[in-house]
């Protein structure tokens, strides 16, 4: 791994959260720990690729600090211990977007591998989001007839069916579709199509 | 003869209280007495030389002719001489039940017809009323839950409800003329007889006007527990026993599951405690297993760098880890501690209302056992630091015993009564009217298997001894004055700390 991914560590007990930084760190990872949610919440920037959080502590647990992060619109992976093997908790946790439940005490495998999943899915959510800004950009190139035809060529119709749609001939929906091609930098139409939805997901998100 | 014979049938004609009609054989009337115009509501002259189908209603008024005319042409006599229920026709339309009689006689060479009427309306509006008291006694009888039965003196059935039918599965025509002994199961099957000997020379009153619980025998020959109460009543010389059985079995049924209830409840808190505190010991717990499982890990993997340096990290772990051993040590130590303070769920209670509860549930279906109970509080009572449910089953304990106790009595009182001496402790005393015990039995009382009853188990009152002295109190059984049985036990006043807590 290059440079070390720094993973935050939410935990009441500071026992187990020495303990766990001690791991982490002899892991190869950096560490920030907290005593309770709202500690860590006042950090404000997140520069972290993971969140290990107990799910028992006073004030916040671990479930409602996750609830806060999506709410947030944090992106963190979370990975949620537990000293309490309860399903329901765990249901709601992999609901709310954890990537993991995981039972103390625990086995120091399950969780680096939990961890590195974190950071995996973690880096996947980044690239998808840096494709979904930049195709965004590119959309605002487009002139709102070029916007028009896009529209209908993402949901499938063919150039002749767009062009009855829009009132328009096929042979101008050939010339807006090859401009919009240029400034969107496809080299095919599912190409296209991929850049538009990754924009589209961003405005829905 | 002092009359002419003109002159008295005249007389005993007009005189007859019974309406007197005389027709000639064509159905005309000739005579009509002062009775009948009463009767009918006809003058005698609207009717004489009329048919007398006039006074009949149909279906009788269109074939009367035709009676006439067949009895004069075959001699056959259908109501002549005989006498019979018919229905008669007033002026104004009405009918009204009669007794007809109709005789035959001469008079001038032709046959005449005499028929004497006597007014049934007045004999059957009592018939009918009568007919009616007995139709809704019946029908009161047929309804009443309890069973009703009658016996004569020698205990031979007259009477088997409908609901004596459905209690013991016998047809009332299978009992009835049978010795009541039939529905008793041994002893009582053999001994009835003599019962009724016995009241019959003495007139002692052993069961009747007082009622009591006794078993039953069905049918099938299984017993069932019933309540009987018995009324005596006379005729004249002859008396009749009138038995109400109760079935009870549905109410002890319901005092069985009551105590199964009870039971139920100690186990399932005892569970739920045991419950709540495995999680928590397996929380806590998980805490120091946690860590010291990610510092061994962490020291394992620390030792594979080399040099001195990671040395030491790894001595450093590994004395973390052995801290939390002995944090997981002193949780199990705590816990421990814990769990024999807690084997009883002690709390300041108000001793009074333990009591007043513990009289309800005791009472449960003992209340037709004819106790009466005193309560005498006092009410200046500190809490008392008890485990609620145990007192209560020392109180029910005690109670029933005393209620078992009193049925050999005819005075039966239970009193109950809470009390302070000025000590630390408070007292609770149940006392009763029953035979109490001999100073034998008194001094061997609270011994494990020692027991009065012939179905006890005799380890009530050890069990309440243990729960008592559990609570650092003591009981005691003493005599009664002048009779009856009295139990003291001492419970722990709550010190003002432990009312805070």
């Amino acid at each position: 791994m290059t440079g070390k991914s720094l993973i935050y560590v939410v935990d009441d007990d500071v026992d187990v959260r020495d303990s766990l930084r001690i791991l982490l760190e002899s892991a190869g990872f950096g560490v920030k720990d907290f005593g309770g949610a709202k500690e860590f919440l006042a950090e404000g920037v997140f520069t972290g690729t993971c969140l290990v959080a107990d799910i028992r502590m006073p004030e916040m647990d671990g479930l409602e600090l996750q609830e806060e992060l999506v709410r947030r619109k944090l992106s963190l992976p979370v990975i949620i211990i537990t000293g309490h093997g309860d399903v329901p908790l765990a249901v709601r946790a992999m609901k709310a977007g954890a990537i993991d439940f995981i039972e103390k005490p625990f086995d120091d495998e399950n969780l680096l591998s939990s961890i590195r999943r974190a950071i995996e899915i973690g880096q996947q959510v980044r690239t998808r989001e840096a494709e979904a800004a930049a195709a965004e950009r590119l959309l605002t190139l487009l002139t709102p007839r070029e916007r028009d035809v896009l529209d209908q060529l993402v949901i499938g119709r063919s150039n002749k069916v767009a062009a009855y749609e829009l009132g328009i001939s096929p042979r101008t929906v050939e010339i807006h579709r090859a401009h919009i091609m240029d400034k969107m930098n496809a080299r095919s139409l599912s190409d296209l199509v991929r850049i538009s939805l990754a924009a589209q997901s961003r405005g829905l998100a | 003869m002092p009359y002419s014979s003109d002159a008295l049938s005249r007389a005993l004609i007009a005189t007859a209280v019974d309406g007197i009609i005389v027709i000639d054989r064509r159905g005309l009337i000739q005579v009509y007495n002062e009775a009948c115009r009463t009767l009918f509501g006809y003058e005698l002259s609207e009717v004489v030389g009329q048919n007398v189908k006039m006074l009949m209603p149909e279906p009788y008024h269109s074939e009367h002719d035709h009676y006439l005319s067949h009895y004069a042409n075959t001699g056959e006599k259908k109501i002549i001489g005989v006498g019979r229920e018919v229905v008669g026709r007033r002026k104004d339309g009405s009918t009204f039940p009669m007794y007809l009689s109709v005789g035959e006689g001469e008079a001038e060479g032709e046959p005449i017809f005499v028929g004497i009427i006597q007014d049934l309306t007045a004999r059957k509006a009592a018939e009918d009323a009568l007919r009616e008291r007995e139709a809704r006694l019946s029908s009161i009888l047929d309804t009443v839950p309890d069973a009703i039965i009658a016996i004569d003196e020698m205990g031979v059935v007259e009477s088997f409800s409908p609901a004596a039918e459905r209690l013991f599965g016998y047809e009332a025509a299978e009992v009835r003329g049978q010795n009541i002994k039939m529905l008793m199961p041994a002893p009582y099957h053999a001994q009835h007889d003599g019962y009724l000997a016995h009241y019959r020379r003495t007139g002692e009153k052993k069961i009747i006007g007082i009622g009591r619980i006794v078993v039953g025998r069905r049918r099938d020959g299984s017993t069932f527990p019933m309540e009987l109460s018995v009324g005596e009543a006379r005729f004249g010389d002859r008396r009749i026993f009138t038995g109400f059985v109760r079935d009870i079995s549905d109410r002890q049924g319901a005092e069985r599951r009551l105590e199964e209830l009870q039971a139920e409840l100690l186990h399932v808190s005892r569970l739920s405690a045991m419950g709540q505190m495995s999680s928590a010991i397996a929380h806590e717990l998980n805490q120091p297993l946690t860590a010291i499982s990610n510092y061994v890990k962490a020291a394992r993997r620390t030792l594979d760098q080399e040099g001195p340096e990671a040395l030491s990290r790894a001595q450093e772990m590994m004395d973390r880890a052995a801290q939390q051993v002995l944090r997981a040590g002193a949780i199990i130590r705590n816990l421990r501690d814990f769990v024999e303070k807690r084997e009883t769920n002690r709390a300041p209670q108000s001793l009074n209302k333990v009591v007043e509860e513990a009289i309800a549930l005791g009472l449960v279906g003992m209340a037709h056992l004819g106790v009466r109970t005193n309560l005498e509080l006092e009410s200046a009572m500190p809490p008392v630091l008890i485990d609620k449910i145990q007192i209560q089953q020392v109180l029910i304990n005690l109670i029933r015993n005393s209620i078992e106790a009193m049925q050999a009595v005819s005075i039966r009182e239970l009193a109950i009564s809470t009390a302070t001496d000025g000590t630390e402790f408070a007292l609770v005393t149940v006392r009763d009217t029953g035979p109490g015990f001999t100073e034998d039995v008194r001094r061997r009382l609270f011994q494990p298997f020692v027991t009065t009853k012939e179905d006890g188990l005799g380890i009530g009152l050890t069990i309440c001894q243990s729960i008592v002295e559990a609570h650092g109190g003591t009981i005691v059984a003493l005599a009664g004055v002048p009779t009856g049985a009295v139990f003291r036990f001492r419970l722990p006043i709550a010190k003002q700390s432990e009312e805070a807590a």
